[in-house]
């Protein structure tokens, strides 16, 4: 197993001692790039607000150098627990959709979840888009026969490669309960924003970033951690 | 279900924003599709993964079900077909 270091994470301090380090576990897959540009916008906002803000590259992620097919659900939990264990002072983990799936094993002093997923629902637009590729090219696939073939193979997902593990754990998994945990979805009684994460062209929104900001600053006041 | 008409516009109105949400169409481009608008083919967003998220949100926001072998090219071959699919599964 490669070692946890082998891993970037892009942090953002503030001027001064942090008042807590506020850990942002990124959506999954596509997901993640969707909504990277805004959540980075959102540490600015929180290390203006006096708040280290780290957002680490999961295993078989971003600029990782371990292929995707390596790794699972598991793997990403431990690499969780690992980064947040080498944080100085409180750690609040923030989790955007299936980062909600792989957070609850580590150490924090809060969690903080916007729009959480679960695994079945991600797997299960990943192999419609598996078969609406194989339909345009003439192949005949289904979600059962994709399902089937995932218990034994590697299967190419809409570009990401996921092992029979990873498949078997995403379809199962859901959001585990954490304390103390502030659940919030995007709309009306929720973050004023858009699903960017659904967006099928990258897209950002600075209020957005702002009010995620807001509220995990308002939360960690709430936890009585600053 | 007692009220069918105000179900219909229920159905479009959320068809509408979660195309808007997948496709980043804005208010007024979603609010100006019309029942001949084309949409995969047509709108150069609406790829594969496109396709692939729009199922699985109307699942979740209209509370339906779908079988992949329901689903061909002609339910996103225009906005009216892809209404009239949604309203045939929120009836069902």
């Amino acid at each position: 197993m490669v070692a946890l270091s082998a891993e970037h994470q892009l942090r953002i301090d503030p001027t001064g001692a942090p008042r807590a380090t506020v850990v942002i576990v990124p959506p999954l897959f596509e997901e993640a790039n969707r909504t990277r540009r805004t959540l980075v916008l959102a540490m600015r906002a929180l290390a203006a607000d006096g708040f280290a803000a780290v957002l680490p590259d999961l295993p078989g992620q971003n600029e990782s150098l371990v292929p995707l097919a390596d790794v699972d659900l598991e793997r990403w939990q431990d690499a969780l627990v690992e980064v947040v264990a080498t944080i100085d002072g409180p750690a609040i983990v923030a989790s955007v959709r299936g980062g909600a799936l792989i957070d609850h094993r580590v150490k924090a002093a809060a969690w903080w979840r916007l729009a959480p997923t679960g695994g079945a629902s991600l797997l299960r637009t990943l192999l419609r888009a598996r078969v609406t590729a194989d339909r345009e090219s003439g192949v005949t696939s289904s979600l059962e026969s994709l399902q089937a073939a995932a218990q034994s193979e590697v299967l190419l997902l809409a570009g990401n490669a996921l092992s029979p593990a990873m498949v078997a754990q995403l379809s199962a998994a859901e959001a585990q309960p954490v304390e103390p945990l502030r659940s919030i979805g995007v709309g009306n009684d929720g973050i004023a924003g858009t699903p960017l994460w659904l967006r099928a062209e990258p897209g950002e929104d600075a209020a957005m970033a702002r009010a995620v900001a807001t509220d995990i600053a308002v939360w960690s006041k709430t936890c009585g951690i600053s | 279900m007692t009220e069918p008409a105000h179900e219909a516009s229920g159905v479009d109105a959320a068809l509408r924003a979660l195309l808007a949400d997948v496709l980043g169409l804005g208010e007024a481009r979603a609010a100006a599709l019309t029942e001949d608008s084309g949409l995969f083919g047509e709108l150069p967003e609406f790829d594969s993964m496109a396709v692939a998220t729009v199922l699985t949100e109307m699942e979740d926001r209209l509370g339906i079900v779908i079988d992949d072998d329901e689903v061909d090219g002609e339910i996103f071959e225009t906005y009216g077909n892809l209404l009239a699919f949604s309203l045939r599964k929120v009836a069902d």
